[in-house]
Formats: C-alpha cells, structure tokens, sequence
C-alpha cells in the first residue's frame, strides 16, 4: 500500500502521495489569489518531514 | 479486496486526508508566521511624544483634542493629560467607534493592549475627576 511505505520512508511512494494530494497543496499555497512557489515548496518539505509521525 | 477491507482502507485515507490538510494548515501558518515583519513592542508609557512622526501628531493630535465635545472642563483637562497614544485609542475606541481588535491591527499591537489601555485611561480620567469632588 502507497500510504504504508510513503510513511515508513519511501521516496517513490511519497511522490504518489504527493501527486495524489497536489490539488489541496496548490489550494493551500494560494496567498491573496495567487500561488506562492515558496509557500508550495515549504509546505512540500514539511509533509515529507512530518509524513513517518502519521499513526497508522 | 474484500468488504472490510475496503472499508479500512477507506477508513485510513479519510484520516491521512484529514491529517494531511491540518499538516499543511499549520505549516502554511508557520511560513506565514515567519513573513511577516517583526516590531520590537514598546510600551505606550516608555514612547515619548516627539517619537511620533508629524503626521501621525497632525492626525491623532487634532482629533484627540477636538473629537470629544467636552461639557466638563476638567474632563477636558484630564483628558489632555493623557498619554497621546491613550487618547488616540480612546479616540478611535469612542469616537471613530472602531473596534479594539481593529484599534490593535492599526496600531500594530495585541487587542488585550487596546484593553487594558482603555482601562487605564478611564481609570485616570475617573480619578482625576473625583479628585474634584465628583464621583462617576
């Protein structure tokens, strides 16, 4: 399962999820009406630190 | 895939997806957070009235003095006591009838300190009212 092996560290399996989930991360990296690529890349950076503490 | 399964495996996405967003709500406040400029907080007490610029003097200056329709003098008087920054938020506060959380996003502070200031400055005006005699 992608989710499984994106949280136990996979970088292929991260980039799925990321794929998967871009939509909500582009909505979220909007500022004032406007994507902000370094607002989209901080969030980025942070799901892929954060992603191995989702309790499964 | 089987019926419980499924429903597990729907059960774990929904909650990945809820994760998720608040992930990336809380970073997007991080960032935001981190953009935004810092000012050193300095008590209206320690600000001296030359360190306001001329405009802001022109502006707050006349407004505090001619806003209030004073019928009491000495309401007048204590009032012209004030700190320039406690007239201005009582000012904004009684007269332009803002908001204190719009009184704090303008003067750049929290709105607990347009509070606690429109409390300190009735309590001054109340004193130096009943110093006079009269009580409020």
């Amino acid at each position: 399962m992608t989710l499984l092996e994106a949280v136990s560290g996979s970088h292929e399996a991260l980039e799925k999820i990321l794929e998967l989930y871009a939509p909500m991360i582009n909505r979220y990296s909007l500022v004032n009406g406007r994507l902000d690529e370094d607002l989209r890349q901080y969030i980025l950076i942070h799901i892929a630190l954060n992603i191995s503490k989702f309790p499964m | 895939m089987n019926h419980q399964q499924k429903n597990e495996h729907d059960e774990l996405r929904a909650r990945f997806t809820a994760w998720l967003e608040t992930t990336i709500y809380r970073a997007k406040l991080k960032y935001l957070n981190r953009q935004r400029p810092k000012f050193e907080v300095v008590s209206i007490e320690e600000l001296p009235e030359d360190a306001l610029s001329v405009s802001e003097k022109a502006v707050y200056g006349a407004v505090s003095q001619s806003a209030f329709d004073f019928e009491e003098e000495r309401l007048a008087e204590a009032f012209a006591n004030l700190p320039i920054k406690r007239q201005q938020i009582l000012t904004m506060l009684f007269v332009e009838e803002r908001k204190p959380e719009e009184i704090a996003q303008l003067l750049n502070c929290s709105a607990q300190h347009v509070y606690d200031q429109r409390y300190q400055a009735l309590k001054k005006l109340r004193q130096a009212l009943m110093k006079g005699g009269d009580k409020l």
